[in-house]
């Protein structure tokens, strides 16, 4: 929806950017929690992409099934997402702890296919979508008509991002979750409850998947199988921004964003997830440590 | 009887046993089922070189499975040319293919590696679902002729059926050479480290590179059979599902396998069948079931039978020692 006719090349790049950002902000969401687990447990979670469906089906399920307020519906999809996140671990990582890295991979896998269609089995095969979070659907700035709902994207974002470093940051559960991350041993010595800590690592991971998904229902129409593609993006953010690190994670998951968005404006939208793939291959070839991280010692 | 001659009556049998079934089979469907068996086996054995053997988590097995069966249909379709000579080009383009994306990424280790692979995998199916002038698209390529030797077509399942069969056994054979190669065991030396393997001579990034390539050209052989079985080829057919079900495939039997490979195969292509009764609900079960299966069969079918068969010849006095 256009509103003038021909807008300058200034503003065709400031809607793209604003429209980037807010689609890489999803991605950094996923990104975050991606990183989360990894650095708790060392495993990849192939399973985010369809964690992230399980939030915007609880959304769904909120404001179109129950027609419930917003504020309501975000705690639904933060309460449901975490317990299916324990549930997750309880089911699909703890028993595997010990096993090697590719039996928790496939694990993963077949947890991410028993969600997507469990969903799938529960809501039906249609997509969904609902209004934006906001009343009116564009917001003038510089002139510029932007979507609201990429606003509110941005903006819930920037406040979740800002908790979540004051989090780790200042409050002792924070300093207990790093500490485990970074050494469990160490951690068990000091008197950390590793075993919580982990499985309130994959709360806190899965609750940002499912806010993700949930604010992203307005701008896509959410499917069961929806989580495969997000989550490709999400990875290729986590390995641009440097795998382990969290700023370089929502950077690079962003970096992604905008970089499909223009892709898929100024080159072709057939082949913007090309672009961003090869994007990957590029960086794991020349610097596969990340855009934003120095040089480490560990080799990948 | 000596241990190598029941080795060959068993080896007899159950060719016999395999030579029979068509007739056994009574529907084409069931008959068509067992040729996409084989087209899996093929893929799972050469997934096995490079995850069975040298502990690679690797996603392109897809995407050397859509290059096989696209250069095949292409070369057959827009060419002219003959099965035979497309063959072995799909098996090398494959090959290839595997050469020039393993330069830079063979050097990256664990999940590194497999987020490559998956790129990879997911460029070519989305390339193939773009280049409409080369690979004709969503659509995919139509009226793939079937192979001949003579005069005699090789176009009814039960002749694929012989045919496919041929192929595995063949491939089945190879690899249980190579298994048994100094190749083989400098493979399992780098699954065991990658370091130690290096420190005691194995040239790692060959060895590695060579499992990568025959893991791409037993996929490019099954592309190019899968084509003309099908006659149909479209990129849809190459998403990340069957990533996972080869994977699945060859965990259940038990990586490191060709046993394993083969009945691992064997159970995932046929498991939905056998299933039909869950409808709807049957991706939910399968998904659950492979939670299961890697807490309950880590080390797959062939990995549990193994540990079985120990704890039954070792004595309980030798268990307690």
């Amino acid at each position: 929806m256009r509103l003038r006719p021909h807008p300058s090349t200034g503003s065709l790049m400031l809607q793209l950017v604003f429209s980037g950002v807010a689609i890489g902000c999803i991605y950094a969401l996923i990104a975050l929690g991606f990183v989360l687990i990894f650095n708790a447990v060392g495993a990849v979670n192939f399973a985010q992409g369809d964690l992230l469906v399980v939030g915007s089906y609880f959304g769904i399920l909120g404001v179109v099934g129950l027609g419930w307020p917003l504020w309501a519906t975000a705690i639904l999809v933060l309460a449901g997402s975490g317990l299916v996140g324990f549930l997750f671990q309880a089911f699909a990582y703890y028993p595997l702890r010990d096993k090697p890295t590719i039996n928790v991979v496939i694990s993963c896998l077949g947890a991410g296919i028993f969600l997507r269609n469990g969903v799938q089995a529960l809501a039906g095969p249609e997509p969904y979508t609902m209004a934006p979070f906001l009343e009116t659907r564009l917001v003038t700035i510089f002139g510029v008509n932007i979507p609201s709902q990429s606003l509110a994207v941005i903006a819930i974002t920037a406040m979740i991002l800002a908790f979540q470093s004051w989090f780790f940051a200042f409050t002792t559960l924070g300093r207990m979750l790093r500490a485990t991350a970074n050494d469990k041993y160490a951690a068990r010595l000091c008197g950390v409850p590793v075993r919580k800590m982990i499985a309130l690592t994959f709360v806190v991971s899965t609750a940002l998947a499912g806010l993700a998904g949930f604010m992203l229902v307005p701008i896509f129409l959410a499917s069961p199988n929806m989580g495969s593609g997000l989550i490709v993006k999400a990875w290729i953010g986590v390995i641009v921004g440097g795998f382990g690190s969290l700023p370089g994670a929502v950077l690079g998951g962003i970096l992604v964003g905008l970089i499909e968005t223009f892709a898929a404006k100024l080159i072709s939208s057939a082949y913007k997830d090309v672009i961003t793939m090869i994007l990957l291959m590029v960086v794991l070839c020349v610097r596969p440590q990340g855009l934003f991280k120095s040089p480490v010692s560990e080799k990948v | 009887m000596t241990k190598r001659w029941k080795a060959v009556l068993l080896i007899v049998l159950g060719m016999s046993l395999l030579l029979a079934l068509p007739f056994a089979v009574k529907s084409a469907y069931h008959l068509r089922l067992l040729n996409f068996v084989g087209i899996n086996i093929i893929l799972v054995l050469g997934l096995n070189f490079i995850l069975g053997y040298a502990g690679l988590l690797s996603f392109a097995q897809v995407g050397f499975f859509l290059v096989g069966a696209y250069t095949g249909a292409i070369l057959a379709v827009d060419f002219g040319f003959s099965f035979w000579l497309a063959l072995p080009i799909s098996a090398a383009v494959s090959g290839v293919f595997a050469w020039i994306i393993g330069i830079p990424t063979l050097r990256l280790r664990g999940h590194y590696f497999a987020f490559a692979t998956f790129a990879f995998a997911e460029i070519v199916r989305l390339v193939a679902l773009n280049w409409q002038e080369f690979t004709h698209g969503a659509v995919g390529i139509t009226g793939i002729p079937s192979p001949s030797i003579g005069s005699f077509e090789i176009s009814s399942d039960r002749s694929f059926y012989y045919f496919i069969l041929a192929t595995v056994v063949l491939g089945a054979a190879v690899a249980f050479r190579l298994e048994r190669s100094s190749f083989g065991r400098a493979l399992f030396a780098i699954k065991e480290g990658e370091l130690a393997a290096e420190s005691m001579g194995i040239e790692t990034a060959k060895v590695k590179m060579t499992a990568f390539i025959l893991s791409a050209i037993y996929a490019g052989v099954a592309g190019a059979l899968y084509g003309p079985l099908n006659s149909v080829i479209s990129p849809d057919v190459f998403s990340f599902d069957v990533s996972v079900v080869v994977l699945v495939s060859l965990l259940l039997g038990g990586a490191g396998t060709i046993v394993g490979a083969i009945v691992g195969s064997v159970l995932v292509t046929l498991l939905p069948e056998w299933l039909r009764v869950l409808q709807d609900y049957y991706m939910v079960v399968y998904g659950a079931g492979i939670v299961l299966l890697m807490i309950f069969l880590p080390t797959g079918l062939l990995g549990a039978a193994r540990a079985l068969a120990v704890r039954w010849t070792t004595k309980p006095a030798d268990a307690a020692t």
